[in-house]
């Protein structure tokens, strides 16, 4: 199969909770080692799509292959950073407890999680510049911290796929810097990531490719071919006057060409 | 003791010996299986569940005799009674899909009707020669009266919940924590959410048995909320709950021998006391702890308060007129002058305060931020008695890019409206590169980038200019030292140009 070689592709997936559907006809494909966001407005079916994707929530329609595969075979693959709204973060574990749930799906629920494990924990909280945190009760940390705790369980996961959501909302710059940095090697390794994002000022910059979305599918492409003043004040039915200039603005940096889906070879 | 003695001992207290094994081991398995009752906030399920058991336990007793006509044991009830169980548990939540109920309601509804129709059941006049319920007991806890049996089961359903709880460890934490997560590295989360519900439906069984329906959601909730209360992490909370439950039966138990009342309603009150205590005097989560630390915590208003009176009075304040002077309710000076010490803020010596080179900045920063708010204020047209006092609240909004914006919406004001200096923006000033138009007179600086306008008069990268004093209020003059020329620059001009002070 041609398309085989893509890290996602979504067919016609349709979502519903009750007669509205959450997510309508979608399809994409994303080459691996993408950076990819997903944009739209409060309700567009963002979370839907990542949960959808991994497998906690059944589409009504539609089909998802990852790396080729039906979803189910790379079960344990896909990494996962969860909203920090979606966290009981009085729930009884350290930091290091959730860096090692990362370990948990190579684990055989026969066996004891390994030292090696533990190592692996241990260096992507180093990755994260969390070890001094490492007995902390997650709920004892700035909302920084506790969004890079979930990225060192990500890391120490070392899925092949990896999926955000809103990773950079309501934290402060340095670590939305340490965010994207994690987010910039995993892609350098050749890891395919998407990142549900709200502040479309930061879109361009940060992602290779956008997902629009509100239900259905708005755009799928490059930054400057979505931040579209036409097409957002269309998803965002015109609240979005300020991001008007937008697409003038961010130029694609010649970084940004060297991105582009048709130069690199699928 | 001699061996008859102890013999006799054994029969005379064998009824006491039986009820202290039994109630341990349930006391222990209601401890580890509500840890996760308590982090999946299911505790209504629980009282569900015991409540549904009576009808599991005449519907067995009525099938058993109308069908295969012999008197039913406690295993077989105990089935029954589970059953009814996980028959209620789906019933709620099919109601809650199938209908707009949300699940607190649905809750309500399955649990009070299946109750009642065991109980309705249980006092029809012509069932009741074939149900042998002591309807009191199963309300009230009988774990006087437990049989060898019983006791096997318990020991075998104690040993199944350890078996499960250790071999599962990982899964049980991953679904109670993140259920997504766990979906998407394969977890069956729907089947470790229904093994957890079966787990609930056997202690809680089991835990009527010693204080009855009523009371049995206390066995499973208390001790795990008393641990939860002091530990940070799931095994240590487990462990901890289960003693928590042992203690609180064991002390229970004997209270009641004591005063000579029913063991069910002391257990819990033992268990509730063990709560409170822990509640008021846990190290991090209790209430005197909070209660210490809100109190040791010194409000940053009153910190910078502080401040901004020693920095106003000269360089040496008496700890005194400090005391008297600034304050805020609920909170003390002198208390907020350690923490101020302790911070390496200011220097204490004998009767007098002074500020250290680093306090000296912190209080220069909040006084250049409490004079722009003053002359912004006034800019606003606010009458003049009335702008000291919203300054002083508003200098607490002292975020450096609110300044910046006061600071430049002002045209970079030298003094406020009283005609004090206003501090210069040291801060940037001292960062390196800046806008001319923050430099005072008598400031040397060197041209790192003239901007158009700097070009075209003449002054070039490197330069050096000497600026002077400001204009009709709003324009800079810099004399440029290499050309001897005096330039006149606009608020914008003088934007443009980026200096470096010298």
């Amino acid at each position: 199969m041609s398309h085989s070689d893509n890290a996602i592709d979504v067919e016609h997936l349709t979502v519903s909770y009750g007669p509205v559907p959450a997510l309508l006809d979608i399809s994409f494909s994303v080459q691996p080692g993408q950076l990819v966001g997903i944009i739209g407005p409060n309700g567009s079916g963002k979370s839907t799509l990542i949960k959808s994707l991994l497998g906690f929530v059944k589409p009504d329609f539609g089909a998802i292959r990852l790396f080729g595969k039906n979803a189910d075979q790379v079960k344990g693959s896909i990494a996962y950073v969860p909203q920090r709204g979606a966290v009981d973060w009085d729930f009884p574990v350290t930091v290091q407890d959730v860096a090692l749930m990362g370990r948990y799906s190579k684990t055989p629920w026969y066996r004891d999680l390994s030292p090696t494990d533990r190592e692996l924990a241990d260096d992507a909280l180093e990755m994260v510049r969390m070890s001094e945190f490492k007995n902390r009760q997650i709920g004892q940390l700035s909302g920084g911290q506790q969004q890079r705790v979930f990225m060192a369980r990500a890391i120490a996961q070392g899925g092949d796929l990896l999926l955000l959501d809103e990773p950079f909302s309501g934290v402060d710059a340095a670590t939305e810097r340490a965010i994207l940095d994690v987010l910039r090697k995993s892609r350098e390794s050749g890891k395919t990531t998407l990142v549900v994002h709200h502040d479309l000022s930061t879109a361009a910059e940060y992602f290779d490719q956008l997902i629009l979305l509100k239900q259905r599918l708005f755009g799928f492409g490059p930054p400057e071919a979505i931040l579209q003043p036409e097409l957002l004040s269309e998803v965002y039915e015109g609240t979005l006057r300020v991001f008007a200039n937008l697409s003038s603005k961010k130029e694609p940096s010649p970084a940004n060409k060297d991105r582009l889906p048709g130069d690199s070879n699928g | 003791m001699d061996k008859l003695e102890l013999t006799e001992w054994h029969v005379a207290n064998a009824g006491m010996i039986k009820a202290l094994i039994a109630g341990s081991f349930i006391s222990i398995a209601c401890g580890i299986i509500g840890c996760f009752i308590v982090l999946r906030r299911m505790s209504f399920l629980a009282d569900a569940v015991a409540h549904a058991m009576l009808a599991g336990v005449v519907a067995s007793y009525l099938i058993l005799r109308a069908i295969f006509g012999f008197q039913a044991n406690s295993i077989i009830i105990l089935l029954g009674a589970l059953f009814a169980g996980l028959i209620t548990v789906t019933l709620i939540g099919f109601v809650t899909k199938v209908s707009r109920i949300k699940e607190d309601a649905a809750i309500g509804i399955m649990y009070t009707g299946i109750f009642a129709l065991g109980g309705f059941f249980a006092s029809i006049k012509s069932f009741s020669e074939y149900i042998d319920v002591d309807l009191v007991g199963f309300i009230a806890g009988s774990v006087v009266a437990t049989s060898l049996t019983d006791l096997w089961m318990l020991a075998i359903i104690c040993c199944l919940i350890f078996a499960v709880v250790i071999m599962l460890y990982r899964q049980l934490l991953l679904t109670s924590f993140d259920p997504v997560m766990a979906a998407s590295i394969g977890i069956p989360v729907l089947a470790i959410d229904y093994l957890l519900t079966a787990c609930t439906s056997l202690v809680v069984v089991c835990g009527v048995n010693i204080v009855g329906v009523i009371l049995v959601v206390a066995l499973l909730i208390t001790p795990a909320a008393t641990a939860y209360l002091l530990f940070d992490r799931l095994h240590r909370m487990i462990i901890a709950s289960a003693a928590f439950g042992l203690i609180g039966f064991w002390s229970g138990y004997f209270v009641s021998m004591w005063t000579g009342n029913a063991p069910g309603p002391s257990v819990v009150v033992m268990s509730t006391f063990y709560f409170m205590i822990t509640l008021f005097c846990a190290p991090r989560y209790g209430m005197i702890a909070d209660w210490l630390r809100k109190r040791n915590q010194v409000p940053q208003e009153l910190i910078e308060d502080i401040m901004g009176f020693i920095i106003k009075h000269g360089d040496q304040v008496e700890i005194l007129d400090i005391v008297g002077q600034v304050s805020l309710p609920g909170f003390s000076a002198r208390s907020a002058l350690q923490r101020l010490e302790k911070d390496g803020l200011v220097k204490m010596t004998g009767t007098m305060v002074a500020l250290t080179p680093q306090g000296q900045r912190t209080a220069k920063k909040l006084q250049r931020a409490h004079r722009l708010w003053e002359s912004y204020l006034e800019s606003t047209g606010m009458s003049a008695d009335q702008v000291h006092q919203t300054a002083h609240v508003l200098e607490h909004v002292n975020d450096e890019e609110a300044v910046d914006y006061l600071d430049h919406k002002l045209g970079h004001p030298l003094t406020d409206p009283h005609g004090a200096e206003i501090p210069e923006d040291f801060i940037h000033i001292e960062s390196g590169e800046i806008h001319l138009s923050l430099l005072r007179q008598g400031d040397m600086a060197i041209i790192e980038d003239p901007g158009p306008a700097g070009t075209t008069m003449g002054i070039q990268k490197g330069m050096h200019v000497e600026v002077g004093p400001r204009s009709d209020g709003n324009h800079w003059t810099a004399l440029v030292v290499e050309t001897g020329k005096n330039l006149v620059l606009s608020h914008s001009e003088a934007d443009k140009i980026i200096v470096k002070k010298r």
